[in-house]
């Protein structure tokens, strides 16, 4: 040991290491500190609780993290690598899988190269943002344990009867001889107080007026709506917690949303744009759209799920019209309009087989562009589907290939059996689409079996085809109502700590000698009101400037 | 009291450990799986069907050399590639060659004829809704990737190769 700091009070208290203003009486501990000068009340000049003689190493972390100058030190560095974040768009900014390592350097130059290399590409969810992040939530408990216990204990065990020096190092001051009866005058005193809001306690002719505790609480509300706010936000990283993804429904399909067990069907999407005399002049003539909306049906997967070999089982759990900012909301998922392609895609047709030598017609039969079922019987014809192709081209050697795997210019090679054809099956190539049959002249192709029957669409009813697909962004969040209680009650913290004080007036009187002192956290100017307004109602004609003892935030 | 006071600076340093090493651990470690995928990362996991209706998983091939070929019947150059794969799958099947080649989602009366028309013996397998091609980021075809033994990918071709390519490339494959 290398001796123990004499902290005992003239008046018998045991104050802690670390007090300034004895915990009991008031009186100033700090025996050099002989100056008249305002006392700093800060924490009522209790110890903070780390505060010890001899810390040990779990008391220097602890220490680390109860300063505030620490605290003030990270959140400033937090401000600036946040800043550094701004300066070119965050990786997770980009829809498309793009590559990081390219994009950087190829827009940016050298400067974008480095950016990438530093991994300020993605500042929000690096291990040292989140380290810092995780160090200011750290500090935020720990500053504020180790304050708002001592000073409730303080604040709620005063002593009434303060030390004279207490009283008159105070920032508003007032001393005055008193000609009354010193009892009366003090009832007197304490009653217009009262009328101000004022709480009294009484020890004989010491009094304590008191007002608006609770508003010293404001900032450790505060600070709990903070720490709420940054648990939310690091709770994001949990799987599951958010998402942001996107999802591509062309009309009257349902499609399987990337990572959940949820499946969305566009019934159908419309835009409507603005008529011409809907638009200002200089808008005029340009497609202004006017609404975008989905109806959307949203499936969860009740089984089947994974199953590669079945279709999986679905039951529709919510119905609703996306439009922008109206999104689909269900259980936490958010399906938003994002975009739209109005390109339509032929999805089935029901063409009817015409035998051209009798004039009869057959069907109509069903043939989607995928996965058609392979045989069609209509009367005494049958079609065996042979092969399809999507998008039908002649490839280098004459054969028949495909371009792509959408329906952009589908073709059926049916072989047909019946009436006046080959036994065996005569191949007949089939386009849906008008533009196809002419570009590569079906009949020339088909020949012969041309002259003996066709496979024909009659009227649009019998095509099917999706006028547009619908780009929703998928969204979840479930950190977001932590997020908000974590923000009311900062904002109830923040309203609790600036739009109420926390005012207290001591006096005490000594052989006719009033002594009077009172302390505000803030707004000296209602502070020093008060006090005038109630020792004028008594008697004591004052001016409230007169009452001002010195010093700062005057 | 000195005792509770100690007892709870323990208990929020402990929480702080467990929540910002969890917070800090996850922020590490997501930065590894993001982005595309390139030689050394692990290829991500799928369970497709093949034309017979046998279910397959990349994970039932562990221990084995893969190669994983994604191709469609409308791309030239997988077209050319598939009986070159043909022709690698019989030479080196014996060595414990394993070859998946994953069909960019088109219909089965598509996939079933030309299968037939080449003669292939090595699984076909059946992407649905484009789901395994997005989660490998395909960008072109044909992709073809290499996966060692251990389960990593040694290399990630984009484009078509050449028969020689090919043979070339397993037999690096097989002596891993």
């Amino acid at each position: 040991m290398l001796g123990v700091e004499n902290t005992k009070c003239e008046c018998g208290h045991q104050n802690s290491v670390g007090t300034v203003l004895c915990e009991s009486c008031g009186k100033p501990l700090e025996t050099d500190d002989l100056s008249d000068l305002p006392l700093e009340m800060r924490y009522d000049g209790v110890a903070r609780r780390s505060q010890k003689s001899n810390p040990n190493f779990i008391d220097r972390i602890w220490n680390f993290f109860s300063s505030v100058k620490i605290a003030i030190h990270m959140i400033v560095i937090t401000f600036l690598t946040a800043m550094l974040g701004t300066i070119y768009p965050q990786e997770n900014t980009f829809i498309n899988n793009f590559d990081p390592s390219v994009y950087y350097e190829e827009t940016y130059g050298l400067p974008g190269k480095l950016y990438y290399l530093f991994g300020l590409t993605h500042t929000y969810e690096s291990w040292w943002f989140i380290g810092l992040l995780v160090m200011i939530g750290t500090s935020l408990v720990i500053c504020s344990l180790d304050r708002v216990l001592p000073l409730y204990r303080a604040l709620s065990k005063q002593q009434i009867r303060k030390h004279p020096q207490f009283i008159q190092r105070q920032k508003t001051v007032f001393r005055h001889q008193l000609e009354d009866d010193e009892e009366q005058w003090s009832d007197q005193f304490g009653a217009q107080l009262k009328r101000k809001g004022y709480r009294i306690h009484r020890d004989g002719t010491a009094l304590l007026a008191e007002k608006n505790r609770f508003s010293r609480w404001g900032p450790y509300i505060n600070h709990i709506g903070l720490i709420l706010f940054l648990l939310a936000i690091l709770a994001r990283s949990i799987p599951g917690w958010q998402m942001d993804s996107y999802v591509t429904v062309p009309d009257g399909d349902t499609v399987q949303i990337a990572d959940t067990n949820y499946y969305v069907k566009n019934e159908k999407f419309t835009v409507e744009y603005y008529k011409d005399e809907e638009l200002p002049d200089k808008l005029k003539g340009t497609a202004r759209a006017k609404l975008f909306e989905t109806k959307a049906v949203l499936y969860e997967c009740v089984s089947k799920c994974d199953d590669q070999l079945q279709e999986p089982v679905l039951e529709e759990v919510k119905r609703h019209n996306i439009v922008v900012n109206e999104p689909l909301k269900y259980k936490g998922l958010k399906l938003y309009q994002f975009d739209f392609d109005t390109t339509p895609r032929l999805n089935a047709v029901r063409p009817v087989l015409v035998d051209k030598r009798t004039g009869e017609t057959y069907g109509p039969f069903e043939l989607p562009m995928k996965d058609s079922p392979l045989q069609h019987k209509l009367g005494p014809f049958t079609l065996d589907l042979y092969a399809n192709y999507m998008e039908f081209a002649i490839g280098d050697n004459g054969e028949p290939v495909t371009l792509s795997r959408d329906p952009v210019a589908p073709a059926f090679i049916f072989t047909v059996k019946g009436p006046g054809l080959d036994p065996a099956g005569e191949p007949y190539l089939y386009f849906p689409m008008q533009k196809d049959k002419v570009k590569f002249s079906q009949d020339t192709i088909n020949a012969a079996v041309a002259a003996k029957i066709e496979i024909r669409v009659d009227g649009m009813e019998n095509v099917d085809f999706s006028e547009a697909s619908t780009y929703l962004n998928v969204r979840m969040d479930r950190a977001l109502p932590y997020v908000w209680v974590g923000a009311a009650f900062s904002m109830i913290g923040l309203l609790m700590g600036s739009y109420w004080q926390h005012r207290r007036i001591w006096l005490r009187i000594d052989n006719g000698e009033l002594s009077l002192g009172a302390h505000t956290n803030k707004n000296w100017y209602g502070m020093r009101s008060d006090v005038a307004t109630a020792l004028q109602k008594t008697g004591i004609a004052v001016d409230p400037k007169s009452l001002d003892n010195g010093g700062n935030n005057a | 009291m000195g005792k509770s006071r100690k007892t709870v600076q323990i208990v929020i340093l402990v929480a702080v450990l467990i929540i910002g090493g969890y917070a800090i651990g996850s922020a590490l470690f997501s930065g590894k799986d993001e982005g595309p995928l390139k030689a050394g990362s692990e290829p991500p996991q799928f369970e497709l069907a093949d034309l017979d209706g046998h279910v397959h998983r990349l994970s039932d091939y562990k221990g084995k050399a893969v190669v994983v070929n994604f191709w469609g019947t409308f791309c030239p150059p997988c077209v050319k590639e598939m009986p070159e794969f043909e022709r690698q799958y019989e030479k080196w099947k014996d060595q414990g060659l394993v070859i998946l080649a994953i069909n960019l989602s088109e219909d089965t009366l598509t996939v079933n004829n030309f299968v037939r028309r080449f003669d292939l013996h090595y699984p076909i397998l059946r992407d649905v809704n484009r789901k395994t091609e997005r989660s490998y980021g395909l960008k072109s075809y044909p992709t073809t990737f290499f996966i060692n033994r251990d389960g990593s990918i040694l290399e990630i071709k984009v484009g078509g190769m050449t028969e020689a390519d090919i043979d070339e490339r397993i037999e690096r494959l097989l002596q891993r």
